[in-house]
């Protein structure tokens, strides 16, 4: 028998057990592999290597700064949207389906909006049920707004804002004049010069979250807060419920821009309650116990099928649609009753 | 990301989500650019070859065939992509594919953990070591514990088979743990 031999090794460094063994983390594991090494000591070469490549090398995570990630996705967007337009005529069949609904849209839009601004020129941009859509304002303001919500505001003025659903802002700054900027929800007003945060109004309360600079937020009971970057502030005019608290902006308040919702370890309630908000369809449960479940992961989120898929496989479920009504069941439930 | 997300996204992306492409960016853009940076050691190259290969991407995603792995299948084409641009940056002096490599595979210090299991040395120590290997053991390595990619992974990305990258893991690890051994050896004669 040669001291080393790559078959075993491989096998080896693919087996659980011994990956188990290695790391010390399976009591049965340590003890069959201790065992199994002191009556096989020829192979301790192999074992020793497999160990060494399977702890291997121990490095640093390094990251690259956001912004710099984001500057150069912007970049490579710019590139991308400039690209477009020879690139149309290519595929020119494929897409006569989606210009006629395009133009279908656009005109109900255009017809929608010239009614509002005949009537008092406010103008209101409103999503779809898991639309996402990128606005800008006049005034330089980027707005991102998450499925199912709306803004309004008057023409004449865009600094001055309704909102209803979940939206994030990046206020321009205008510093020479010292123009403030306003949110309004039916739970508080938002006041601000220039700055990045996020507001969500569902679940009969008014959640804002502030990412950078300060803000002022007048509750609709007239208290007035401030609010430093990190914190959340959650109030609901029926209840009278105000917390105040800090938050990890890494989590759930922001992903939803990019396109993912980022779940960690949240129970599939609070996971569905979600996806009713912004997709508007009803949730039941088999049981409680399904409710208690717990969520971790990313979940794209501009499409139910594949958002539902995800969750069906990170939970261990069954998802059930019919129409705007999801049931959701346990696999072993399914089995037993069939 | 778990492996269902990047597959749903990358499904949007090619069927045109902007927003799926700008995760994906985001999830994968630090990972290929500190390996274009080990493989080019240069931040302007790996740069814009990461900003072209994006963009090729996003423009040619419908001839792109079925991917079974997202994150096996961007390190092998930017790996590809990058290659490709250096030869063309380095058109007048005479380059091929190792010398490059072999000058700038190189690891540092920094980039250890202090924390190391096996190797009961100084992190000094060990990056000397880890530096005397090979060029191709030493992206073996760093693509198996940096960028966490697994043996069939990396065989795809480097261009090699199953059985070589098993074999140059093993290459390595065996020169590694000779040397820790006489290394200890010597601090045990010197200290006493």
């Amino acid at each position: 028998m040669k001291n080393n031999d790559p078959h075993f090794l491989d096998v080896l460094i693919n087996d659980s057990s011994f990956i188990n063994w290695c790391k010390k983390s399976n009591q049965n594991d340590i003890q069959y592999w201790d065992s199994w090494i002191s009556k096989n000591t020829d192979k301790i070469e192999t074992v020793e290597l497999a160990k060494a490549i399977i702890l291997g090398i121990r490095f640093k995570e390094t990251t690259l700064p956001n912004t710099k990630v984001e500057l150069e996705l912007q970049k490579t967007l710019a590139l991308i949207n400039t690209s477009k337009a020879p690139k149309k005529t290519f595929n020119l069949k494929k897409l006569v389906p989606y210009s006629i609904a395009a133009s279908i849209v656009l005109v109900l839009g255009l017809l929608i909006t010239l009614q509002q601004y005949k009537s008092n020129s406010t103008i209101i941009h409103k999503t779809a049920f898991g639309e996402i859509i990128n606005l800008s304002l006049p005034d330089g303001t980027s707005v991102i707004l998450n499925g199912n919500s709306s803004i309004s505001y008057n023409q004449e003025n865009s600094r001055d804002i309704n909102l209803t659903g979940e939206a994030y802002f990046k206020v321009k700054p205008m510093p020479a004049k010292k123009v403030k900027f306003w949110v309004t929800t039916s739970d508080l007003k938002v006041e601000v010069y220039g700055t990045q945060f996020h507001v969500n109004t569902r679940e009969e309360k008014t959640d804002v979250v502030l990412d950078e600079g300060s803000i002022h937020l007048v509750l609709d009971n007239g208290i007035t807060k401030e609010m430093s970057p990190g914190e959340l502030i959650s109030f609901s005019k029926s209840t009278k419920n105000i917390t105040h608290k800090k938050v990890n902006l890494e989590e759930h308040y922001s992903f939803w821009r990019d396109g993912t919702y980022i779940f960690n370890n949240q129970t599939l309630k609070e996971v569905m309650k979600n996806m009713e908000q912004t997709y508007g369809i009803q949730v039941s449960f088999d049981n409680k116990e399904l409710e208690s479940k717990l969520i971790s992961g990313g979940i794209p989120n501009q499409n139910l099928k594949i958002c539902l898929a995800a969750i069906e496989k990170s939970a261990d479920i069954k998802i059930i649609k019919n129409g705007n009504s999801i049931h959701i069941k346990s696999i072993n439930n399914l089995n037993s009753s069939k | 990301m778990e492996i269902s997300t990047e597959k749903s996204l990358w499904y949007l992306f090619i069927e045109g989500d902007l927003n799926a492409f700008s995760s994906l960016f985001k999830h994968f853009y630090p990972s290929l650019y500190n390996y274009g940076l080990k493989i080019s050691g240069n931040t302007a190259i790996t740069e814009d070859t990461l900003q072209s290969f994006f963009v090729y991407l996003h423009e040619n995603r419908h001839s792109i065939g079925k991917v079974s792995n997202v994150k096996s299948y961007l390190f092998i084409s930017y790996r590809r992509a990058l290659l490709k641009g250096l030869t063309k940056e380095r058109k007048y002096t005479s380059y091929d594919d190792s010398t490059i490599e072999e000058s700038n595979f190189t690891l540092s210090i920094e980039e250890l953990s202090t924390r190391q299991e096996v190797f009961k040395l100084k992190s000094s120590v060990l990056i000397k070591l880890l530096n005397s290997l090979s060029a191709r053991e030493r992206e073996a390595i760093y693509l198996k514990y940096y960028s966490c990619l697994n043996t069939k992974e990396i065989s795809e990305v480097m261009d090699i088979t199953y059985q070589s990258v098993l074999n140059t893991l093993q290459k390595a690890f065996t020169k590694l743990r000779s040397n820790t051994q006489t290394n200890i050896i010597q601090n045990i004669i010197t200290t006493n």
